[in-house]
């Protein structure tokens, strides 16, 4: 009985923590589409993030790159970005510039080697910060719309409002075809090093065989996609201007559009004064 | 005997079946936990066996196309993580690395050949990867060599980070799986395209020099992305050299940017109250 519930309890995790990934990711493809970042417009949103993804690699300034990471953690918290990708953004930060100065460390490097590499940090937090911005607070058939305007090749749009449709089905098929792999098998006993290791290399086996029925399901899926968009006349409407005007004539700057503009080029000038004078 | 010619819709069902699996693929990669033993690096890294056994059963460029914009899409753009120029690196490296190794496969019923093909893929891949991140490092951070066990410190990271790729993802990860995936598919995936299997009838040609001219190429201009950074120090020492020659010009963009905001705030007032009174 004890066991049973053990196992029980056991499963529910594993299926909470599964289903907690996949409403996380959802969440931050769909769920925040009121926020003051999602409602620009996309194509003022990716001229502001050309300047914060790029100036900051060019700059060794601490001051500057300070306001700039001050500026893009306040509109990464605007657009009210899922708790799972702001903890992957710190854990990815720290740990890749934490490393660094670890071995450096061992190396023979003193302190002298810590500001490099605060610098470093700000600048890749920063870069970071502003693509968190953009391009999880923007909602995906605008954010598409807006690399379409800009000229960017039809398949990267295509691909992103694709993916952004695919993903619920394909998870939810991954995990099914996956629950019924564990359903089939049994999994060696997990006691001690040596049932870790062997449960281990049973769980990788099982989703690398997993793998095997889920591209048989998606390359027929692919397929019925791909005749269904040759029906529509997709591949001759790629490349004709005339529905590209039709499906980019939804895309208006406004008043607020500007006024984020703005106000960030406010900021950065009170930065550039700071700068002057300190 | 004819060679197959593939249709461009039967190209893009590659295309996107590709791109699904792998980006379904690396999104798990990207949110599951890394953990280390000291100082190797236990991750899934790697679903790389996913286009690779797809190049080499299919046509090998779209598939190589599609495996980088799935990464792209799936764990860049929509966890939020998109890093900007850092991530054309990587898409030339990924493209470069399953195009090499799905056209290395002549017949994918000769599991040598396959398991040569996986091991040449990785490493390329990986080996072009190091070379980047190391050149990234050496231009974020100024006075490179100066600062005392930085560049040793980047070399044994970077190094160390390669070999425990290929090593230890390289073999376990792309190498098993792939040699398990291939012989089990080859003949069965086809038709769900409506395609023929790959025979040495159907086969394309071999490698010649104009593909790894090409490659070379791609790679030099993923390089190039990062080597824009040299000429940006200019940029910005030049824009350094106004902020601080005068005090004024700074204040002057403040003065410019409050007027801005100040007018964007009235005209959007204004226009308001039109809205109100029609």
């Amino acid at each position: 009985m004890e066991k049973t519930m053990k196992k029980l309890s056991e499963n529910i995790l594993d299926k909470l923590s599964m289903d907690f990934l996949r409403n996380q990711v959802l969440k931050n493809a769909y769920g925040n589409d009121d926020t003051v970042i999602a409602k620009l417009d996309p194509r003022v949103l990716l001229v502001w993030y050309l300047f914060f993804g790029l100036v900051p690699w060019f700059s060794g300034n601490v001051v500057f790159l300070a306001g700039c990471f001050m500026l893009v953690m306040a509109t990464t918290l605007l657009a009210k970005v899922a708790g799972l990708v702001l903890f992957l953004f710190i854990l990815g930060v720290f740990s890749q510039t934490g490393y660094l100065l670890i071995v450096s460390l061992f190396f023979g490097g003193n302190a002298t080697t810590i500001l490099p590499l605060l610098i470093l940090t700000l600048k890749v937090a920063t870069v970071s910060l502003a693509s968190i911005t953009v391009f999880s607070g923007l909602d995906p058939d605008r954010l598409s719309d807006g690399l379409m305007w800009f000229g960017c090749p039809e398949r990267l749009s295509f691909s992103i409002s694709y993916a952004y449709r695919m993903l619920p089905m394909l998870m939810e098929e991954f995990q099914n075809v996956l629950l019924s792999y564990r359903l089939r098998g049994k999994a060696p006993e997990s006691k001690g090093f040596v049932g870790k290791v062997k449960n281990l290399i049973y769980q990788v086996k099982i989703i690398m065989q997993s793998f095997y029925p889920l591209m048989l399901n998606t390359a027929k899926r692919s397929r019925t996609t791909v005749e269904a968009l040759e029906m529509r006349g997709y591949r001759y409407a790629a490349t004709n201007k005339e529905v590209k005007k039709m499906k980019l004539s939804s895309l208006k700057v406004t008043y607020d559009d500007l006024m984020f503009l703005a106000i960030s080029f406010l900021w950065m000038a009170i930065v550039a004064v700071i700068m002057t004078y300190i | 005997m004819k060679r197959e010619q593939l249709t461009q819709s039967q190209k893009l069902m590659v295309f996107v079946l590709t791109m699904s699996l792998y980006g379904l693929a690396t999104l798990f990669t990207e949110l599951i936990p890394k953990f280390q033993v000291g100082i190797v690096e236990f991750s899934v890294e790697y679903f790389l066996f996913i286009p690779l056994v797809l190049g080499m059963l299919f046509d090998p460029m779209s598939a190589a196309l599609g495996a980088a914009t799935g990464e792209l899409v799936f764990s860049e753009i929509m966890l939020g993580q998109f890093g900007g120029l850092g991530e054309i690196e990587k898409f030339v490296t990924v493209t470069i690395g399953v195009y090499i190794a799905g056209r290395l496969v002549r017949n994918p019923k000769n599991q040598k050949m396959v398991g040569i093909a996986a091991m040449t893929g990785v490493v390329v891949q990986q080996f072009l990867g190091m070379v980047v991140d190391i050149l990234k490092v050496q231009f974020a951070v100024e006075d490179f060599e100066a600062v005392a066990g930085l560049p040793q410190s980047v070399y044994a990271t970077e190094g160390f980070a390669f070999l425990n790729d290929v090593l230890f993802s390289g073999i376990l990860f792309c190498l098993l799986p792939t040699l398990f995936l291939v012989p089990k598919l080859y003949g069965k995936i086809e038709p769900l395209l409506g395609m023929q299997p790959r025979t040495p009838d159907t086969e394309l040609s071999p490698i010649g020099v104009k593909t790894v001219l090409v490659c070379v190429v791609a790679f030099v201009f993923a390089i190039a992305s990062e080597f824009l950074a040299e000429n940006g120090f200019e940029l910005i020492s030049w824009e350094a050299s106004w902020a601080e020659s005068s005090g004024a010009i700074s204040v002057g963009m403040l003065v410019a940017a409050v007027i801005a905001v100040v007018m964007l705030m009235v005209m959007k007032k204004k226009s308001e109250k039109v809205e109100v009174q029609n």
